[in-house]
């Protein structure tokens, strides 16, 4: 029973952690440009971030190794360097824009300034992830992240034309600007596929210590975790349709998705709304920072781990605060996080295949995998995501130039 | 030892000294007549793996390299470990260092 209960609380917590910054821009602002005629992109983003997540929990489950451990083995030292700087570089834009984020909710909350809140957010971080145990701060974020369920019942409650969203889970191309959709195809993908998640959840499942036992779990947790977390990003853009579209706006600040739950719910809704975004947020930026510090570990064979205090793995610990300082230094400048946020999933999609290419070989690796190694689905659906990852590693940069940063 | 693949099963591959503490990755291998007879480790075999990145990566860590022999080595599974502590192989040395400072701050030893 109490396993049951913990896989219950583990899946609210997953729910709550799987929106970021990345999902509630794109989701929001896509609904808000294309109606609900980007639907059909949401499933297909979710399904990719299941099957690899999955593959790489079963790859931490058999062989005890995260992604970047594996990396280094299949890539190299070399090739290796590479994506760990790609990866590195992407993580950080993220995790300024995250914490951009948290500081601006907590302007809209408080009234204080903005530039005097992000070093508060910063240090409050550092603080948290000093002190609290890991599996506290997730379970602490994802419930607060819960609160963004506000935006399904904002979603029903904003009287959307049911039959228009229906028709928009069949994918197509819109008439009118064409590339300014492409663009929101791959932000969407991006957004759903960030990197560091799979970074985070592998690595967590090697620190769970997860054995071959736990493979169960493990599809358990990717499957329903991520796929209630993309249910909340289908309200995000139905709301985004119901609302933005219709009276017009295009909610370039990140308080404006929120204004998306207080016209059908009112101050409630709006508060809800707040809380939801802060604690979501917030914990991206946790889970963001570590996986910068897990992946560097990894690939030089340092000690790492949340659940190892700082003095037993004190380069690891170091990493962690250092990232935390830079992406002060980059937000300080006064740079737009939604904005950021934009540029940080797009060159996320670049970065997809360095990440995903290891792990899909790894997971096919008789030698360390075993009978655990991929079955035809996973294998069939992990290449068609390979396909389609590369596809928007080489159209998002154009796409961006073209459509000016989905500007016009 | 059952047979394994040196450049697959060791190269760029974790070590874990005996105590199961991650202490760094095998760099490089020394060979002698096409027999493994060293493991390297640390940023100052960086630069023959990765050109001039590799030379930089190796600036900024310090160029240090260490290197184990071959005898030093216990098992090879998904890890290689070996069979004394890191110290005495001059390995985790960074993370020793550090340690002291962070130890001061309250709360680093949760």
């Amino acid at each position: 029973m109490s396993k049951l209960l913990n896989l219950a609380l583990g899946i609210l917590a997953a729910i709550g952690g799987f929106v970021d910054i990345g999902d509630l821009v794109f989701n929001t602002a896509a609904g808000a440009t294309f109606g609900y005629q980007l639907m059909w992109v949401i499933p297909i983003g979710v399904i990719g971030i299941i099957v690899y997540s999955e593959m790489c929990g079963r790859v931490a489950a058999v062989s005890g190794k995260a992604v970047f451990d594996t990396v280094r083995e299949r890539a190299g030292f070399k090739a290796g360097l590479y994506a760990l700087i790609a990866s590195e570089v992407v993580n950080l834009l993220t995790l300024a824009a995250e914490i951009g984020g948290v500081a601006i909710v907590l302007q809209l909350l408080s009234g204080l300034d903005y530039r005097v809140l992000l070093p508060l957010a910063i240090v409050a971080l550092a603080v948290v992830m000093w002190t609290i145990k890991l599996d506290w701060i997730e379970r602490i974020f994802g419930y607060g992240g819960l609160a963004l369920l506000v935006f399904a019942v904002a979603a029903v409650k904003s009287g959307p034309d049911w039959v228009k969203v229906g028709n928009g889970f069949i994918p197509h191309l819109a008439q009118n600007n064409p590339w300014l959709y492409l663009y929101f195809v791959i932000g969407l993908l991006g957004a759903a596929m960030t990197p560091y998640e799979v970074y985070f959840y592998s690595s967590g499942g090697v620190e769970d210590r997860w054995t071959p036992k736990d493979i169960g779990l493990n599809r358990a947790n990717a499957i329903v975790g991520y796929g209630l977390g993309g249910f909340l990003s289908l309200a995000l853009m139905i709301v985004g349709g119901a609302v933005f579209l219709r009276h017009g706006i295009n909610p370039e600040h990140l308080g404006t998705i929120a204004l998306g739950a207080e016209e059908p719910l009112g101050k409630a809704g709006l508060l809800f709304a707040l809380v939801g975004i802060l604690f979501a947020v917030g914990g991206a930026s946790i889970d963001t920072v570590f996986s910068g510090a897990y992946n560097l570990a990894q690939y030089l064979g340092w000690e790492w781990g949340r659940y190892r205090h700082p003095a037993g793995a004190p380069r690891f610990a170091l990493t962690w605060l250092v990232l935390l300082v830079a992406a002060l230094a980059i937000v300080i400048t006064g740079v737009d996080p939604v904005m950021l946020t934009e540029y940080a999933v797009i060159f996320s999609a670049v970065a997809l295949p360095l990440t995903y290419i290891p792990i899909l070989l790894v997971a096919n690796d008789r030698e360390y995998m075993g009978t655990n190694r991929n079955g035809r689905l996973a294998n069939v659906l992990g290449v068609v995501y390979l396909v389609v990852i590369m596809v928007i590693a080489v159209a998002a940069i154009p796409l961006m130039i073209i459509t000016n940063v989905g500007q016009n | 030892m059952a047979k394994i693949h040196i450049g697959k099963n060791v190269l760029d591959h974790q070590l874990l000294d005996k105590d199961g503490r991650r202490c760094g990755n095998v760099d490089d291998l020394g060979l002698e007549d096409d027999v493994v007879v060293a493991i390297y480790s640390g940023p100052g075999v960086w630069p023959q793996r990765a050109g001039l990145l590799g030379r930089v990566a190796g600036w900024i860590g310090g160029s240090q390299r260490i290197r184990i022999p071959w005898e030093e080595v216990a098992k090879v599974d998904s890890a290689v470990h070996l069979k004394r502590t890191a110290p005495e192989y001059g390995l985790g040395r960074g993370d020793d260092r550090l340690r002291p400072y962070f130890e001061r701050i309250p709360g680093a030893d949760r």
